[in-house]
């Protein structure tokens, strides 16, 4: 667990902003989620492959193209180094486990690449919950 | 001195069901016939460790095709296949494949296929039983739900990179890095068929009735799934494999969806003993 959620913000938005799998195709990589931990609710918008803001308490007026959600329990295993079967991914997790994907789809296919990648960086930055 | 691949590849034409394919397919290796089906959108570049493993071509002749429509198997040639939409029946993958064989001679081949190439080995099994050696279905199951979606060939979206990273979590986190994304690459390469090969995979395929009329001792069927496979998952393998008379079933640790793509190293571990099981089965 890590207790300052502020410092996980600042160190996932270094990790993104610092990967090169991203940076190689960053352009148009523009959109805005929300990862709702249960205890934790984080809006991120994205500008051209760049962290543009981090949000640590979206309230419930923020918006976002998509958003996804999982018990707490959940997202820890998203953070392990190596997840577990079925808690490596968003697509894994949604068919056999208990993560929502909400919101518009169709934004979320069209970063899907990058935004994988982005994703995957829990592994490195752990979870705030 | 240039470093040749000891794999050759060539084009066979054949008639399947009216429809005038030209075929290419990769072969290396000697014996047994090994028939290998690439997974759903992608084509026969995700057999490149088996074809290049001297240790199994001394033994079988590895022959890795590329679906119709798939690497650079054209789609048929004799119809006007852009103004229909691609959905591939089980009757017609099964007469393909069949075809296939006949037309390049091969007597008693295995066939082993991964995703809906798994699926398809269940069932020539099913259908086909006297005309294969035995069947290898990977990452496969009685039936398989959920993926024949409209996002693999959105108008809005990047369909390359949808089906790419669509189905990237399908991989084990352990896979190296240059597989996985070499198998990303791949998928870039196919999503015009991708859906259509879904149909056959999560719709036309459903064999939950017909799993007790296989007969996994005329023609052994050996199944495989690797623990990070969520679409088959291991449980839903095992069960198939345990409702066929004679069937055997393999759990395969830390890989994913694409096996013998994204991790072939470990893959061959338990290919081997696959083989191994086919030959113990079938020596007279």
């Amino acid at each position: 667990m890590i207790p300052d959620i502020k410092a996980w913000a600042r160190k996932y938005e270094s990790l993104t902003n610092n990967d090169e799998t991203i940076a190689a195709m960053a352009r148009y990589y523009t959109c805005s989620f929300i990862f709702d931990m249960e205890h934790a609710r984080i809006l991120i918008e994205m500008h051209d492959g760049k962290v543009k803001r981090i949000e640590t308490n979206a309230g419930p007026m923020d918006a976002s193209d998509f958003l996804l959600r999982a018990s707490a329990a959940t997202w820890r295993e998203f953070s392990r180094p190596i997840p577990l079967p079925m808690y490596h991914g968003i697509w894994s997790a949604s068919f056999r486990r208990d993560l929502k994907i909400e919101g518009n789809h169709l934004v979320l296919m069209q970063n899907l690449r990058n935004f994988t990648i982005q994703f995957e960086l829990l592994r490195k930055s752990g979870v705030p919950v | 001195m240039a470093k040749h691949s000891p794999v050759t590849g060539r084009y066979v034409t054949i008639d399947v069901d009216g429809m005038e394919y030209k075929v290419f397919y990769l072969q290396n290796g000697t014996g047994t016939p090994l028939v290998c089906q690439h997974t759903a959108g992608c084509h026969n570049h995700q057999w490149r460790g088996l074809l290049e493993d001297d240790e199994i071509t001394r033994h079988y002749n590895v022959i890795a095709y590329d679906l119709p429509r798939h690497g650079k198997s054209d789609p048929p040639h004799n119809v006007e296949w852009w103004k229909q939409e691609y959905r591939l029946t089980a009757d017609h993958y099964v007469n393909f494949i069949v075809t296939l064989c006949d037309a390049l001679g091969l007597r008693d081949p295995i066939f082993m296929g991964s995703s809906f190439g798994g699926n398809v080995a269940l069932q020539l099994a099913l259908r086909r039983p006297n005309r294969f050696k035995a069947v290898i279905p990977v990452e496969a199951a009685a039936n398989s739900p959920g993926f024949f979606l409209d996002w693999w060939r959105h108008p809005h979206a990047n369909a390359a990179q949808v089906c790419a990273s669509g189905v990237w979590d399908l991989m084990a986190p352990q896979s190296p890095d240059m597989d996985r994304w070499l198998t990303w690459f791949y998928y870039t390469q196919g999503s015009e068929a991708f859906k259509g090969d879904l149909y056959f995979y999560s719709v036309d395929h459903d064999l939950r009735d017909e799993l007790k009329n296989i007969d996994g001792r005329r023609c052994p069927v050996v199944m495989m799934t690797g623990t990070y496979d969520y679409l088959t998952t291991p449980e839903e393998s095992e069960a198939t494999a345990r409702q066929i008379p004679g069937g055997v079933y393999i759990e395969m640790e830390d890989i994913g969806h694409f096996p013998m793509s994204e991790n072939y190293p470990v893959f061959r571990i338990y290919l081997k003993e696959a083989l191994r099981i086919i030959r113990e089965r079938t020596t007279k």
